[in-house]
Protein backbone atom coordinates (compact mmCIF):
# COMPACT_ATOMS: atom_id res chain seq x y z
CA UNK A 1 0.00 0.00 0.00
CA UNK A 2 1.64 3.56 -0.80
CA UNK A 3 2.29 5.73 1.95
CA UNK A 4 -0.07 8.55 1.15
CA UNK A 5 -3.11 6.07 1.34
CA UNK A 6 -1.87 5.18 3.99
CA UNK A 7 -1.78 8.33 6.00
CA UNK A 8 -4.81 9.00 4.05
CA UNK A 9 -6.67 6.26 5.88
CA UNK A 10 -4.99 6.64 8.99
CA UNK A 11 -6.43 9.92 9.21
CA UNK A 12 -9.79 9.19 8.66
CA UNK A 13 -9.59 6.79 11.20
CA UNK A 14 -8.46 9.11 13.44
CA UNK A 15 -11.05 11.75 12.85
CA UNK A 16 -13.80 9.73 12.74
CA UNK A 17 -13.01 7.41 15.57
CA UNK A 18 -12.46 10.31 17.58
CA UNK A 19 -15.99 11.54 16.92
CA UNK A 20 -17.26 8.01 17.64
CA UNK A 21 -15.17 8.34 21.00
CA UNK A 22 -17.02 11.58 21.49
CA UNK A 23 -20.52 10.58 21.48
CA UNK A 24 -19.82 7.35 23.07
CA UNK A 25 -18.67 9.51 26.10
CA UNK A 26 -22.26 10.20 27.49
CA UNK A 27 -23.17 6.27 27.31
CA UNK A 28 -20.02 5.07 29.42
CA UNK A 29 -20.65 7.82 32.05
CA UNK A 30 -24.23 6.86 32.36
CA UNK A 31 -23.51 3.22 32.25
CA UNK A 32 -20.55 3.94 34.60
CA UNK A 33 -22.54 6.00 37.20
CA UNK A 34 -26.13 4.12 37.16
CA UNK A 35 -25.92 1.02 35.25
CA UNK A 36 -28.16 1.66 32.90
CA UNK A 37 -27.30 0.70 29.27
CA UNK A 38 -29.25 3.67 27.52
CA UNK A 39 -30.45 1.85 24.27
CA UNK A 40 -31.92 5.31 23.52
CA UNK A 41 -28.56 7.32 23.06
CA UNK A 42 -28.05 6.97 19.37
CA UNK A 43 -31.46 8.43 18.96
CA UNK A 44 -31.12 10.85 21.28
CA UNK A 45 -27.86 11.87 19.01
CA UNK A 46 -30.43 11.80 16.59
CA UNK A 47 -32.75 14.32 18.36
CA UNK A 48 -29.77 16.38 18.56
CA UNK A 49 -28.65 16.67 15.06
CA UNK A 50 -32.73 17.25 14.24
CA UNK A 51 -33.00 20.48 16.48
CA UNK A 52 -29.47 21.88 14.49
CA UNK A 53 -31.15 21.14 11.40
CA UNK A 54 -34.44 22.67 12.80
CA UNK A 55 -32.84 26.08 14.34
CA UNK A 56 -30.39 26.47 11.12
CA UNK A 57 -33.97 25.84 8.74
CA UNK A 58 -35.97 28.36 10.60
CA UNK A 59 -33.47 30.62 12.15
CA UNK A 60 -31.05 30.50 10.33
CA UNK A 61 -28.42 29.49 12.83
CA UNK A 62 -25.17 28.22 12.18
CA UNK A 63 -24.82 25.00 14.13
CA UNK A 64 -21.96 25.72 15.53
CA UNK A 65 -24.03 28.53 17.54
CA UNK A 66 -27.15 26.31 17.84
CA UNK A 67 -24.69 24.12 20.01
CA UNK A 68 -25.84 27.09 22.38
CA UNK A 69 -29.09 25.74 22.21
CA UNK A 70 -28.53 22.29 21.96
CA UNK A 71 -26.74 21.44 24.83
CA UNK A 72 -28.45 22.81 27.75
CA UNK A 73 -32.11 21.35 25.60
CA UNK A 74 -30.57 17.79 25.71
CA UNK A 75 -29.33 18.21 28.99
CA UNK A 76 -32.78 19.26 29.66
CA UNK A 77 -34.67 15.84 27.63
CA UNK A 78 -31.84 13.77 29.78
CA UNK A 79 -32.87 14.80 33.12
CA UNK A 80 -36.26 14.92 32.72
CA UNK A 81 -35.72 11.25 31.05
CA UNK A 82 -34.16 9.75 34.29
CA UNK A 83 -36.43 11.77 36.56
CA UNK A 84 -39.62 11.40 35.38
CA UNK A 85 -39.21 7.79 33.17
CA UNK A 86 -36.17 5.43 34.35
CA UNK A 87 -36.27 6.58 38.51
CA UNK A 88 -39.59 4.80 38.62
CA UNK A 89 -36.88 1.50 38.55
CA UNK A 90 -34.95 2.85 41.20
CA UNK A 91 -37.89 3.71 43.83
CA UNK A 92 -39.10 0.42 44.59
CA UNK A 93 -38.77 -0.43 48.20
CA UNK A 94 -36.03 2.67 48.57
CA UNK A 95 -33.57 0.09 47.95
CA UNK A 96 -32.30 1.70 45.12
CA UNK A 97 -31.50 -1.06 42.78
CA UNK A 98 -32.18 -1.52 39.35
CA UNK A 99 -33.12 -4.76 37.31
CA UNK A 100 -30.52 -4.30 34.45
CA UNK A 101 -32.85 -5.79 31.95
CA UNK A 102 -35.74 -3.43 33.04
CA UNK A 103 -33.58 0.01 32.56
CA UNK A 104 -32.25 -1.93 28.88
CA UNK A 105 -36.45 -2.42 28.00
CA UNK A 106 -37.45 1.24 29.18
CA UNK A 107 -35.08 2.65 27.21
CA UNK A 108 -35.70 0.69 24.01
CA UNK A 109 -38.61 1.73 24.40
CA UNK A 110 -37.36 5.58 24.69
CA UNK A 111 -35.60 5.02 21.68
CA UNK A 112 -38.36 3.20 19.33
CA UNK A 113 -40.83 6.49 20.55
CA UNK A 114 -38.08 9.38 19.66
CA UNK A 115 -37.35 7.59 16.58
CA UNK A 116 -41.20 7.31 15.46
CA UNK A 117 -41.88 10.66 17.33
CA UNK A 118 -39.45 12.41 14.46
CA UNK A 119 -40.53 10.15 11.82
CA UNK A 120 -43.84 11.67 12.38
CA UNK A 121 -42.87 15.32 12.90
CA UNK A 122 -40.34 15.65 10.41
CA UNK A 123 -40.79 12.29 7.36
CA UNK A 124 -38.63 10.07 6.05
CA UNK A 125 -36.43 12.13 4.11
CA UNK A 126 -32.75 12.95 4.22
CA UNK A 127 -32.01 15.99 5.48
CA UNK A 128 -28.94 18.24 4.96
CA UNK A 129 -27.46 21.88 7.14
CA UNK A 130 -25.46 23.08 4.50
CA UNK A 131 -22.93 25.92 5.29
CA UNK A 132 -19.70 27.18 3.79
CA UNK A 133 -17.25 25.35 6.72
CA UNK A 134 -18.38 21.68 5.44
CA UNK A 135 -16.13 21.77 2.69
CA UNK A 136 -13.53 24.03 4.44
CA UNK A 137 -9.69 22.05 4.23
CA UNK A 138 -6.59 22.75 5.82
CA UNK A 139 -3.81 20.54 5.03
CA UNK A 140 -1.09 18.31 6.66
CA UNK A 141 1.48 18.32 4.10
CA UNK A 142 0.09 16.39 1.13
CA UNK A 143 -3.10 15.61 3.30
CA UNK A 144 -6.32 17.49 3.41
CA UNK A 145 -7.90 17.65 6.58
CA UNK A 146 -12.08 18.74 6.68
CA UNK A 147 -12.02 21.28 8.97
CA UNK A 148 -15.50 20.62 10.52
CA UNK A 149 -14.25 16.67 11.40
CA UNK A 150 -11.27 18.34 12.82
CA UNK A 151 -13.37 20.60 15.01
CA UNK A 152 -15.49 17.61 16.16
CA UNK A 153 -12.59 15.50 16.60
CA UNK A 154 -10.81 17.95 18.63
CA UNK A 155 -14.32 18.76 20.92
CA UNK A 156 -13.71 15.00 21.77
CA UNK A 157 -10.58 15.53 23.09
CA UNK A 158 -11.80 19.11 25.11
CA UNK A 159 -14.67 16.89 26.34
CA UNK A 160 -13.26 14.37 27.70
CA UNK A 161 -10.68 16.25 29.39
CA UNK A 162 -13.08 18.22 30.71
CA UNK A 163 -15.08 15.72 32.25
CA UNK A 164 -12.52 13.94 33.41
CA UNK A 165 -11.00 17.11 35.20
CA UNK A 166 -14.67 17.85 37.02
CA UNK A 167 -15.19 13.94 37.90
CA UNK A 168 -12.05 14.60 39.63
CA UNK A 169 -12.08 17.70 41.45
CA UNK A 170 -15.27 19.08 42.12
CA UNK A 171 -17.87 18.02 44.43
CA UNK A 172 -20.61 16.97 42.26
CA UNK A 173 -17.77 15.15 40.53
CA UNK A 174 -16.90 13.49 43.43
CA UNK A 175 -20.23 12.56 44.02
CA UNK A 176 -20.97 11.22 41.14
CA UNK A 177 -18.00 8.94 41.56
CA UNK A 178 -18.67 8.22 44.98
CA UNK A 179 -22.03 6.71 43.98
CA UNK A 180 -20.83 4.84 41.05
CA UNK A 181 -19.06 3.27 43.46
CA UNK A 182 -20.91 2.44 45.99
CA UNK A 183 -24.49 4.29 46.07
CA UNK A 184 -25.84 2.50 49.56
CA UNK A 185 -22.46 4.06 51.16
CA UNK A 186 -22.95 7.54 49.14
CA UNK A 187 -26.35 7.85 50.60
CA UNK A 188 -25.28 7.54 54.04
CA UNK A 189 -22.83 10.14 53.29
CA UNK A 190 -25.47 12.45 52.55
CA UNK A 191 -25.63 12.16 48.58
CA UNK A 192 -28.79 12.81 46.98
CA UNK A 193 -28.62 10.06 45.27
CA UNK A 194 -31.61 10.07 42.77
CA UNK A 195 -30.83 13.75 42.02
CA UNK A 196 -27.07 12.73 41.34
CA UNK A 197 -28.60 10.14 38.60
CA UNK A 198 -30.83 13.15 37.31
CA UNK A 199 -27.81 15.17 37.05
CA UNK A 200 -25.80 12.04 35.24
CA UNK A 201 -28.24 11.16 33.06
CA UNK A 202 -28.57 14.75 31.82
CA UNK A 203 -25.46 15.29 31.54
CA UNK A 204 -24.54 11.89 29.08
CA UNK A 205 -27.04 13.11 27.08
CA UNK A 206 -26.10 17.05 27.04
CA UNK A 207 -22.71 16.15 25.33
CA UNK A 208 -25.01 14.39 22.40
CA UNK A 209 -26.18 17.51 21.95
CA UNK A 210 -23.15 19.63 21.57
CA UNK A 211 -22.10 16.47 18.83
CA UNK A 212 -25.39 16.56 17.50
CA UNK A 213 -24.96 19.98 16.26
CA UNK A 214 -20.85 19.70 15.19
CA UNK A 215 -21.71 16.25 12.92
CA UNK A 216 -24.68 18.27 10.64
CA UNK A 217 -21.75 20.06 8.45
CA UNK A 218 -20.87 16.94 7.37
CA UNK A 219 -23.79 14.44 8.09
CA UNK A 220 -26.72 13.97 6.71
CA UNK A 221 -29.82 13.36 8.67
CA UNK A 222 -32.42 10.87 8.44
CA UNK A 223 -34.75 9.39 11.89
CA UNK A 224 -33.10 6.10 11.47
CA UNK A 225 -29.78 6.90 12.22
CA UNK A 226 -29.62 6.37 15.29
CA UNK A 227 -29.72 3.04 15.85
CA UNK A 228 -26.20 2.86 13.88
CA UNK A 229 -24.83 5.49 16.00
CA UNK A 230 -26.00 4.01 19.47
CA UNK A 231 -24.87 0.51 18.60
CA UNK A 232 -21.47 1.67 17.50
CA UNK A 233 -21.07 3.98 20.74
CA UNK A 234 -22.10 0.51 22.81
CA UNK A 235 -18.66 -1.52 20.60
CA UNK A 236 -16.56 1.23 21.58
CA UNK A 237 -17.59 1.31 25.22
CA UNK A 238 -16.80 -2.18 25.83
CA UNK A 239 -13.61 -1.53 23.18
CA UNK A 240 -12.13 0.69 25.39
CA UNK A 241 -13.20 -0.77 29.12
CA UNK A 242 -16.93 0.69 30.73
CA UNK A 243 -17.22 3.27 32.65
CA UNK A 244 -13.66 4.74 31.37
CA UNK A 245 -13.78 8.19 29.95
CA UNK A 246 -10.47 7.89 28.36
CA UNK A 247 -10.80 4.52 27.47
CA UNK A 248 -13.83 5.70 25.31
CA UNK A 249 -11.64 7.92 23.42
CA UNK A 250 -9.21 5.49 22.67
CA UNK A 251 -12.00 2.67 22.21
CA UNK A 252 -13.32 5.16 19.73
CA UNK A 253 -10.37 5.73 18.02
CA UNK A 254 -9.18 2.01 17.58
CA UNK A 255 -13.37 1.42 15.88
CA UNK A 256 -12.11 4.58 13.91
CA UNK A 257 -8.83 3.04 12.39
CA UNK A 258 -10.41 -0.42 11.85
CA UNK A 259 -13.69 0.59 9.52
CA UNK A 260 -11.01 3.22 7.93
CA UNK A 261 -8.77 0.20 7.25
CA UNK A 262 -11.68 -2.48 6.62
CA UNK A 263 -13.31 0.10 4.24
CA UNK A 264 -10.26 -0.30 2.00
CA UNK A 265 -10.97 -3.51 1.03
CA UNK A 266 -14.82 -3.74 1.12
CA UNK A 267 -17.85 -1.01 1.08
CA UNK A 268 -18.17 0.90 3.48
CA UNK A 269 -21.81 -0.62 4.52
CA UNK A 270 -19.76 -4.27 4.42
CA UNK A 271 -16.99 -2.43 6.97
CA UNK A 272 -19.40 -2.75 9.95
CA UNK A 273 -19.37 -6.16 10.03
CA UNK A 274 -15.72 -5.83 10.68
CA UNK A 275 -16.93 -3.99 13.04
CA UNK A 276 -18.71 -5.96 15.00
CA UNK A 277 -16.14 -8.74 14.47
CA UNK A 278 -13.66 -6.68 16.22
CA UNK A 279 -16.15 -6.38 18.93
CA UNK A 280 -16.63 -10.15 19.49
CA UNK A 281 -12.81 -10.83 19.55
CA UNK A 282 -12.46 -7.95 22.16
CA UNK A 283 -15.60 -9.67 24.17
CA UNK A 284 -13.38 -13.15 24.12
CA UNK A 285 -10.07 -11.91 24.50
CA UNK A 286 -9.75 -8.95 26.77
CA UNK A 287 -13.69 -8.37 27.91
CA UNK A 288 -12.62 -5.81 30.27
CA UNK A 289 -11.75 -3.61 27.44
CA UNK A 290 -8.47 -1.57 26.23
CA UNK A 291 -8.34 0.55 28.82
CA UNK A 292 -10.76 -0.97 31.71
CA UNK A 293 -9.50 -3.00 35.20
CA UNK A 294 -9.32 -6.17 34.92
CA UNK B 1 -32.83 21.62 70.73
CA UNK B 2 -34.46 21.33 73.72
CA UNK B 3 -34.73 18.06 73.69
CA UNK B 4 -32.84 16.41 76.44
CA UNK B 5 -32.87 13.34 74.39
CA UNK B 6 -30.19 13.10 71.35
CA UNK B 7 -32.02 10.59 69.56
CA UNK B 8 -36.09 9.47 70.23
CA UNK B 9 -37.34 5.98 68.76
CA UNK B 10 -40.39 5.18 70.07
CA UNK B 11 -42.86 2.23 68.86
CA UNK B 12 -40.38 1.96 64.97
CA UNK B 13 -41.46 -0.98 62.76
CA UNK B 14 -39.88 -2.09 59.62
CA UNK B 15 -39.03 -5.09 57.45
CA UNK B 16 -38.96 -6.29 53.88
CA UNK B 17 -41.51 -7.96 51.87
CA UNK B 18 -44.33 -9.68 53.99
CA UNK B 19 -41.86 -10.00 56.72
CA UNK B 20 -41.85 -7.42 59.58
CA UNK B 21 -38.43 -7.26 61.27
CA UNK B 22 -38.99 -4.76 63.74
CA UNK B 23 -42.11 -5.08 66.13
CA UNK B 24 -41.99 -1.77 67.45
CA UNK B 25 -38.82 -0.89 68.86
CA UNK B 26 -38.58 1.96 71.44
CA UNK B 27 -35.50 3.00 73.46
CA UNK B 28 -33.60 6.70 73.69
CA UNK B 29 -29.84 7.71 73.02
CA UNK B 30 -29.07 10.18 75.58
CA UNK B 31 -26.82 13.61 74.49
CA UNK B 32 -23.05 12.72 74.90
CA UNK B 33 -23.88 9.46 75.95
CA UNK B 34 -22.51 5.67 74.43
CA UNK B 35 -25.70 3.61 74.04
CA UNK B 36 -24.82 -0.15 72.91
CA UNK B 37 -27.64 -2.10 71.01
CA UNK B 38 -27.20 -5.97 71.34
CA UNK B 39 -28.53 -8.68 69.40
CA UNK B 40 -27.58 -11.98 67.96
CA UNK B 41 -27.40 -11.97 63.94
CA UNK B 42 -30.81 -11.79 62.44
CA UNK B 43 -32.44 -10.05 65.49
CA UNK B 44 -32.98 -6.69 63.84
CA UNK B 45 -30.17 -4.52 64.55
CA UNK B 46 -28.97 -4.03 60.80
CA UNK B 47 -32.33 -3.25 59.77
CA UNK B 48 -32.89 -0.81 62.38
CA UNK B 49 -29.87 1.40 61.50
CA UNK B 50 -31.28 1.18 57.46
CA UNK B 51 -34.60 2.21 58.67
CA UNK B 52 -33.39 5.09 60.77
CA UNK B 53 -30.57 6.00 57.69
CA UNK B 54 -33.49 6.36 55.43
CA UNK B 55 -32.55 3.46 52.99
CA UNK B 56 -35.54 1.54 54.45
CA UNK B 57 -39.09 2.84 54.87
CA UNK B 58 -40.33 2.72 58.23
CA UNK B 59 -43.83 0.84 58.52
CA UNK B 60 -44.61 2.29 61.89
CA UNK B 61 -43.79 4.64 64.89
CA UNK B 62 -41.39 7.27 64.91
CA UNK B 63 -37.88 8.53 65.04
CA UNK B 64 -36.63 12.02 66.44
CA UNK B 65 -33.17 13.78 66.20
CA UNK B 66 -32.91 16.08 69.39
CA UNK B 67 -37.16 16.45 68.81
CA UNK B 68 -37.32 17.21 65.37
CA UNK B 69 -38.72 14.03 63.37
CA UNK B 70 -36.77 12.08 60.89
CA UNK B 71 -39.53 10.16 59.39
CA UNK B 72 -40.77 11.65 56.30
CA UNK B 73 -36.87 12.64 55.18
CA UNK B 74 -35.42 11.27 52.32
CA UNK B 75 -31.58 9.66 53.63
CA UNK B 76 -29.49 12.12 52.22
CA UNK B 77 -31.85 14.81 54.34
CA UNK B 78 -31.04 12.33 57.76
CA UNK B 79 -27.67 13.15 57.56
CA UNK B 80 -27.30 16.85 57.70
CA UNK B 81 -29.76 16.45 60.27
CA UNK B 82 -27.13 14.96 62.12
CA UNK B 83 -27.91 11.51 62.08
CA UNK B 84 -24.14 9.77 60.47
CA UNK B 85 -24.09 6.06 60.01
CA UNK B 86 -20.74 4.20 59.89
CA UNK B 87 -21.70 0.99 57.93
CA UNK B 88 -21.06 -3.14 59.00
CA UNK B 89 -18.62 -3.83 56.76
CA UNK B 90 -17.06 -0.82 55.98
CA UNK B 91 -18.69 0.47 52.37
CA UNK B 92 -15.83 2.29 51.43
CA UNK B 93 -15.80 4.20 48.52
CA UNK B 94 -13.31 1.80 47.26
CA UNK B 95 -10.70 3.49 44.16
CA UNK B 96 -11.16 6.57 46.18
CA UNK B 97 -8.30 7.42 48.00
CA UNK B 98 -8.56 7.35 51.87
CA UNK B 99 -9.03 11.77 51.71
CA UNK B 100 -11.32 11.70 48.85
CA UNK B 101 -13.91 9.38 51.03
CA UNK B 102 -13.44 11.60 54.02
CA UNK B 103 -14.17 14.59 51.45
CA UNK B 104 -17.15 12.56 50.43
CA UNK B 105 -18.05 12.51 54.22
CA UNK B 106 -18.34 15.90 54.36
CA UNK B 107 -20.87 16.37 51.06
CA UNK B 108 -23.81 17.81 53.44
CA UNK B 109 -23.69 21.41 53.53
CA UNK B 110 -22.81 22.06 57.10
CA UNK B 111 -20.43 19.85 57.12
CA UNK B 112 -18.60 21.20 54.11
CA UNK B 113 -18.44 24.20 55.82
CA UNK B 114 -15.76 23.11 58.37
CA UNK B 115 -14.56 20.19 56.17
CA UNK B 116 -10.91 21.18 56.40
CA UNK B 117 -11.31 21.34 60.13
CA UNK B 118 -12.99 17.76 60.71
CA UNK B 119 -10.98 16.09 58.69
CA UNK B 120 -7.93 17.68 61.01
CA UNK B 121 -9.33 16.33 63.53
CA UNK B 122 -10.12 12.87 62.02
CA UNK B 123 -6.28 12.23 61.25
CA UNK B 124 -5.58 13.39 65.19
CA UNK B 125 -8.00 10.21 65.93
CA UNK B 126 -6.47 7.84 63.14
CA UNK B 127 -3.30 9.51 62.85
CA UNK B 128 -2.19 6.12 60.15
CA UNK B 129 -5.27 7.79 57.94
CA UNK B 130 -2.84 10.68 57.23
CA UNK B 131 -0.06 8.97 56.38
CA UNK B 132 -2.15 7.01 54.12
CA UNK B 133 -4.48 9.77 52.66
CA UNK B 134 -3.13 9.37 48.90
CA UNK B 135 -3.47 5.43 49.01
CA UNK B 136 -6.72 4.15 47.83
CA UNK B 137 -9.33 2.91 50.24
CA UNK B 138 -9.17 -0.52 48.68
CA UNK B 139 -5.41 -1.13 49.52
CA UNK B 140 -6.25 -0.83 53.36
CA UNK B 141 -6.10 -3.48 55.93
CA UNK B 142 -9.58 -4.33 57.45
CA UNK B 143 -8.84 -2.13 60.49
CA UNK B 144 -7.80 0.83 58.37
CA UNK B 145 -10.80 0.60 56.72
CA UNK B 146 -12.97 0.82 59.65
CA UNK B 147 -11.11 3.69 60.63
CA UNK B 148 -11.66 5.24 57.18
CA UNK B 149 -15.57 4.52 57.78
CA UNK B 150 -15.75 5.79 61.45
CA UNK B 151 -13.87 8.58 59.63
CA UNK B 152 -16.42 9.00 57.17
CA UNK B 153 -19.34 9.30 59.17
CA UNK B 154 -17.42 11.73 61.53
CA UNK B 155 -17.14 13.89 58.60
CA UNK B 156 -20.60 14.69 58.52
CA UNK B 157 -20.39 16.40 61.49
CA UNK B 158 -23.17 14.00 62.62
CA UNK B 159 -24.85 14.74 66.41
CA UNK B 160 -25.68 11.32 66.29
CA UNK B 161 -22.93 8.68 65.45
CA UNK B 162 -23.98 5.38 64.34
CA UNK B 163 -21.78 2.18 64.52
CA UNK B 164 -22.39 -1.09 62.93
CA UNK B 165 -20.56 -4.11 63.96
CA UNK B 166 -17.30 -1.80 63.90
CA UNK B 167 -15.10 -4.74 65.33
CA UNK B 168 -16.20 -7.16 62.94
CA UNK B 169 -13.50 -8.99 61.28
CA UNK B 170 -10.45 -6.93 63.13
CA UNK B 171 -7.27 -8.49 64.61
CA UNK B 172 -8.02 -8.29 68.81
CA UNK B 173 -5.35 -5.43 69.13
CA UNK B 174 -6.83 -3.26 66.72
CA UNK B 175 -10.13 -4.19 68.07
CA UNK B 176 -8.74 -2.37 71.37
CA UNK B 177 -7.55 0.07 69.76
CA UNK B 178 -10.92 1.00 67.88
CA UNK B 179 -12.31 1.16 71.26
CA UNK B 180 -9.98 3.55 72.71
CA UNK B 181 -11.00 5.98 69.44
CA UNK B 182 -14.51 5.82 70.06
CA UNK B 183 -13.80 6.79 74.14
CA UNK B 184 -11.82 9.64 72.31
CA UNK B 185 -14.94 10.33 69.82
CA UNK B 186 -17.45 10.51 73.03
CA UNK B 187 -15.28 13.48 74.01
CA UNK B 188 -16.26 15.42 70.68
CA UNK B 189 -19.55 16.28 72.03
CA UNK B 190 -21.37 13.85 70.68
CA UNK B 191 -23.87 10.81 71.51
CA UNK B 192 -23.10 7.54 70.34
CA UNK B 193 -24.79 4.11 69.47
CA UNK B 194 -23.18 0.96 68.76
CA UNK B 195 -23.92 -2.09 67.24
CA UNK B 196 -21.79 -5.18 68.36
CA UNK B 197 -21.32 -8.79 68.62
CA UNK B 198 -18.51 -7.97 70.55
CA UNK B 199 -20.86 -7.77 73.78
CA UNK B 200 -18.19 -7.68 76.95
CA UNK B 201 -15.91 -4.74 75.75
CA UNK B 202 -19.24 -2.84 74.07
CA UNK B 203 -20.76 -2.77 77.34
CA UNK B 204 -17.92 -2.14 79.65
CA UNK B 205 -17.76 1.04 77.80
CA UNK B 206 -21.61 2.10 77.19
CA UNK B 207 -23.97 4.09 79.54
CA UNK B 208 -27.10 2.07 78.57
CA UNK B 209 -27.35 -1.28 76.53
CA UNK B 210 -30.50 -2.54 75.03
CA UNK B 211 -30.91 -6.37 73.73
CA UNK B 212 -32.81 -6.74 70.86
CA UNK B 213 -34.05 -10.21 70.31
CA UNK B 214 -36.68 -11.40 67.38
CA UNK B 215 -37.38 -7.57 66.75
CA UNK B 216 -38.31 -6.30 70.14
CA UNK B 217 -36.21 -4.49 72.83
CA UNK B 218 -36.30 -7.67 76.29
CA UNK B 219 -33.98 -6.38 77.94
CA UNK B 220 -32.52 -2.97 79.21
CA UNK B 221 -30.19 -1.73 81.22
CA UNK B 222 -27.00 0.35 82.29
CA UNK B 223 -23.81 -1.39 80.99
CA UNK B 224 -23.13 -2.65 84.05
CA UNK B 225 -26.42 -3.93 85.09
CA UNK B 226 -26.86 -5.77 81.49
CA UNK B 227 -22.81 -7.26 82.47
CA UNK B 228 -24.56 -8.88 85.31
CA UNK B 229 -27.87 -9.90 84.10
CA UNK B 230 -27.77 -14.17 83.63
CA UNK B 231 -29.73 -14.30 80.91
CA UNK B 232 -27.48 -11.99 79.00
CA UNK B 233 -24.41 -14.34 80.20
CA UNK B 234 -26.11 -17.38 78.80
CA UNK B 235 -27.10 -16.01 75.67
CA UNK B 236 -24.38 -13.95 74.81
CA UNK B 237 -21.15 -14.26 76.75
CA UNK B 238 -21.28 -17.64 77.34
CA UNK B 239 -20.78 -17.75 81.17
Amino acid sequence: MDLLLAAHIVKNGLLIGGIYGGVALGLSLIFGVMRIINFAHGSLLMVAMYLAWFLWKTLGLHPYVAAFITVPALFGLGYLIQSQIISHLFTREKALVVEPLSALLLTAGIFLVLDNLVLMIFGPDVRAVSVDIAYANFFIGEIPVNIPRFIAFVASIVVASGLSYWLKHSNMGRAIRATAQNRDAATMSGINVPFIYNVTFGLGVAILGLFGALLVPFFSITPTLGLSFGIKSFIVVVLGGIGSIWGCVVGGIVLGLFEAVASQFVTATSAAIFSFGLFIVILLVRPKGLMGKA
Amino acid sequence: MSSNKALEVRNLSAGYGDANVLNGISFDVPPSSIVALIGANGAGKTTFLRTVSGLLPMRSGEVKLYGKSLGDMPAYKIVEAGFALSPEGKQLFPEMSVEENLIVGAHNPNARKVRDETKREVFDLFPILKEKRNDPANSLSGGQQQMVAVGRALMAKPKVLALDEPSLGLAPIMVDRLFESIERIRQLDLAILIIEQNVFQVLEMADAGYVLENGEITISGSGQELLANEHLKKAYLGL
